[in-house]
């Protein structure tokens, strides 16, 4: 690694860029890359972060002036028409994409995708093609790579396409890898490895990586250095540890402390220990070796997305229900809620079988129950002001006077933190983390006694959702409703739960007080996925034993 | 919507066809002549203070022949294009509540479909004679199927959105998702294809009455005015100009019409 500021790779110097509106995306944004350094561009939605590294290669979306300076080893690319661009894309500056799933090409195999990258740098021949492509193959660390050239994408799991992506950029073997979010799609364990692939990467080829994310702990993991941007200004610049240790920024405080931690084993006797359940009364929900399947089974081809659940819930406790993507969790909220039909076993909700009792019965089970969705775009019907979602549920059973109707809604307005003028606005016009307060206040306008909330926050940035789960918990802890709360997050649900359950394709692992899971694990599964998650303390960096991951 | 309408797309799209509907509406008051009456001695006369856009070949005002086209087509955009579309959203909506009768009117949609626009034309005028009324059953046959598959899209898209299900939660009765939230949130994108629509309808029906299978002679319409122009291109290039430039105004009117509520719903 040489030295960023006597010989770097990448200079930006002085970047803007600006669309139609008002406020620049990017306002004053100067970096160095140095060679085989590993800088990460940290910041929220809406601080540029991506443009910036977009500007490096040319691809801001069309409307966009940027000015300022970009230079590659010297070498002015900002401005550069399209032909001499192509000169620096793939050989010698590569890009990472978030999403995998959209990043490949669906109906091409990995060897022919491969190939074709080989091919826009040099001619090649298909023999020495299909070499160099299992050479790449096994560079980014996938099993069998002669076996997985005839693969579609598919046929792989998410880290697996994640890898593929990662060999594709690494094809014109370029000096500097852009990476914009390459691991938030991923499943905590699988970004774990990758996380440690990309280091390994460097240390073999020297490649430079400028890694964009929002993710404190990611940054911790895997960065040199550190530049954090705010609305489209850097705020503060530094080397990882420095920084972590001795923020100098009021923002990259604030940044660093909404990261939710989980404990470590030393502050196990700190822990907050919220009493055991009260085993008094019915349960609030009671799940009795319940399953779910998915797709037709007179076909035959039914999937089982749940899998012989039992659990039980006490009322006014929250349950986290913790899992990797295809656990099961969220299938197990949305039948809660009714959303999706039983296969066998049975859904109590205080005390009456949800799916066994007549229809009018269960419209008024529904009164006590509300459901809180993960996207807080899609969350709020965009035609109906705020107040009119909030009042909904009054509407559909009738409770109160227009006016009482009316007062609620301020009630709740005030209860989750929001002004009165709001009511009278419409959705677009409120921020992501707005937008889940006015949905969990409509979840709350009938007073429900059990609530389900799937990722509530999972879409929001740091700082809002750790206001958001502050606001949360304070609730609960005030109505004293019943939760199911559904995270991929094991922070997230360190925070907000008394109790969790752990689960996988579609069955329970474990599960207990959060004190104890999360302290003791029983089960290996979820040992691995604690110690998956990213520690946002570059001290406490850990080199984890390369896995190899199970193909799905 | 209305903030769509505010764009300068939208304005300017406003004003081009509310002008052109102006033209036709008072088209009767403004027109010197009336549209089949011979002028004694103005044979082939070109554009000149008494004859604004020139006079045919069988001595008649073509300004006024224009102005009276105009009806014909306003007929075909805003009365054809609406029961069209109003007929397609109501077969597509109740036919989609059933599995059966969804897959087979989503069939005979496709059968509709298939079959390029004019060809259908020629076939219908075929069987009921050339006419006004022709023109008006070929742009509903054709409008039917379109909006009947998007409104079932949109409904499946609508459907499963959030903020349905949380309605759908709390006990929301299948007749309040569809009042409240399924029908206004499907139904808004279905006006960017309306104007879409009616700008394809003074296409056909300039088509219709160009080929002879639309308006009869002697009465006018755009479409059979510019088939005039055609054949006297060479003597009289002025007979086509008139009816061309209400033609363009009207399509590019509808169709910035189209772009601003299109733009208006993407963000």
């Amino acid at each position: 690694m040489t030295d960023p500021v006597t010989d770097p790779l990448l200079v930006v110097d002085h970047l803007a860029i600006s669309f139609a509106h008002p406020r620049p995306a990017v306002n004053d944004v100067s970096l160095r890359v140095g060679r085989g350094e590993v800088l990460a561009l940290v910041g929220e939605s809406g601080s540029g972060k991506s443009m910036t590294a977009r500007a490096v290669l040319g691809l801001l979306p069309p409307g966009a002036r940027a000015s300022g300076s970009i230079r590659f080893r010297g070498e002015e690319v900002l401005g550069l028409p399209e032909a001499e661009l192509s000169r620096f894309r793939g050989s010698r500056i590569a890009m990472v994409f978030q999403e995998p799933q959209t990043a490949l090409n669906p109906v091409r195999t990995v060897g022919w995708q491969l190939r074709e990258a080989l091919r826009a740098h040099a001619p090649v021949s298909r023999a020495a093609a299909r070499a160099r492509a299992v050479e790449l193959l096994s560079q980014v660390e996938i099993p069998d790579p002669e076996e997985r050239l005839d693969h579609y994408p598919h046929q792989l799991s998410g880290g697996q396409k994640q890898r593929v992506v990662l060999a594709l950029a690494l094809a014109g073997e370029p000096e500097l890898l852009l990476a914009d979010e390459p691991t938030t799609a991923l499943d905590v364990t699988v970004q774990a490895e990758i996380l440690a692939l990309l280091r390994r990467i460097r240390d073999r080829t020297g490649t430079s990586i400028l890694l964009i994310t929002h993710n404190m702990g990611v940054v911790a993991e895997i960065a040199d250095r550190v530049v954090v941007l705010q609305q489209g200004d850097v705020v503060e610049e530094g080397d990882t540890r420095t920084l972590f240790a001795a923020p100098q920024y009021p923002y990259t405080r604030q940044l660093l402390a909404s990261v939710l931690r989980l404990p470590t084993p030393d502050d196990v006797p700190a822990a907050p220990l919220r009493g055991v359940p009260e085993q008094a009364g019915t349960p609030a929900l009671r799940f009795s070796d319940v399953h779910v399947r998915y797709g037709s089974s007179r076909r035959g081809r039914a999937f089982p997305a749940v899998n012989g659940v039992s659990l039980e819930l006490a009322p006014g406790r929250v349950l986290g229900l913790v899992g990797e993507s295809g656990s099961g969790k969220t299938t197990l909220g949305r039948l809660t809620a009714g959303l999706v039909p039983l296969a066998a076993g049975r859904v109590e909700v205080a005390g009456e079988d949800l799916f066994s009792v007549g229809a009018r019965r269960r419209r008024e089970l529904r009164r006590d129950l509300a459901f809180v969705h993960q996207d807080p775009e899609a969350s709020l019907d965009p035609r109906m002001t705020v107040g009119a979602s909030i009042r909904e549920p009054l509407d559909i059973h009738g409770v109160g006077t227009p006016a009482e109707r009316r007062a609620r809604v301020l009630e709740l307005l005030e209860a989750v933190r929001l002004p009165a003028d709001v009511a009278d606005r419409r959705p677009r016009a409120l921020s992501g983390g707005q937008r889940q307060r006015i949905a969990l206040a409509r979840a709350l306008v009938l007073r429900p006694t059990l609530l389900v909330a799937d990722e509530p926050t999972s879409a929001l940035d740091v700082s809002v959702q750790a206001d958001v789960l502050a606001l949360f918990r304070s609730l609960q802890q005030e109505l004293g409703f019943a939760c199911v709360f559904i995270s991929h997050d094991l922070a997230v649900v360190h925070q907000v739960a008394d109790e969790v359950a752990v689960l996988r394709r579609g069955e329970v692992v474990e599960s207990g007080l959060v004190a104890d899971v999360f302290s003791r694990p029983q089960h290996e599964y979820t040992a691995r996925l604690l110690a998956a998650v990213p520690v946002p303390d570059p001290a406490a960096r850990r080199e984890p034993a390369p896995l190899v991951e199970v193909a799905s | 919507m209305r903030a769509a309408l505010a764009t300068p797309k939208g304005v300017a799209g406003l004003v081009l066809v509310g002008g052109i509907v102006l033209l036709g509406v008072l088209g009767p008051l403004l027109a010197p002549y009336s549209p089949t009456q011979q002028v004694p001695g103005a044979n082939l006369v070109g554009p000149s203070a008494a004859h604004w856009l020139g006079t045919d070949d069988v001595n008649r005002d073509v300004l006024s022949r224009t102005l009276a086209g105009i009806r014909v087509d306003l007929l075909v955009v805003f009365l054809a294009v609406p029961a069209g579309a109003a007929l397609g959203m109501l077969v597509g909506l109740v036919t989609s509540w059933w599995k059966v009768t969804d897959v087979l009117t989503q069939r005979v949609f496709d059968l509709v479909l298939a079959f390029p626009t004019l060809i259908l034309a020629i076939a219908l005028a075929a069987v009921i004679g050339p006419g006004t009324t022709t023109i008006v059953l070929v742009v509903v046959a054709i409008e039917v199927p379109v909006f009947g598959r998007l409104v079932r899209t949109s409904l499946r898209t609508v459907r499963e959105m959030p903020y349905v299900e949380a309605a759908q939660v709390v006990g929301a009765r299948p007749w309040w998702l569809l009042r409240r939230h399924v029908l206004p949130n499907s139904l808004e994108p279905l006006t960017v294809q309306l104007a879409l629509s009616m700008s394809v309808a003074v296409f056909i029906e300039g088509a219709m009455s160009f080929l002879g299978i639309g308006v009869k002679a002697p009465d006018p319409s755009l479409g059979s005015l510019l088939k005039d122009g055609t054949r006297l291109m060479y003597d009289a290039p002025f007979l086509s100009l008139g009816p061309l430039l209400v033609v363009v105004l009207l399509v590019l009117g509808l169709l910035l019409l189209a772009q601003s509520l299109s733009e208006a719903h993407r963000d």
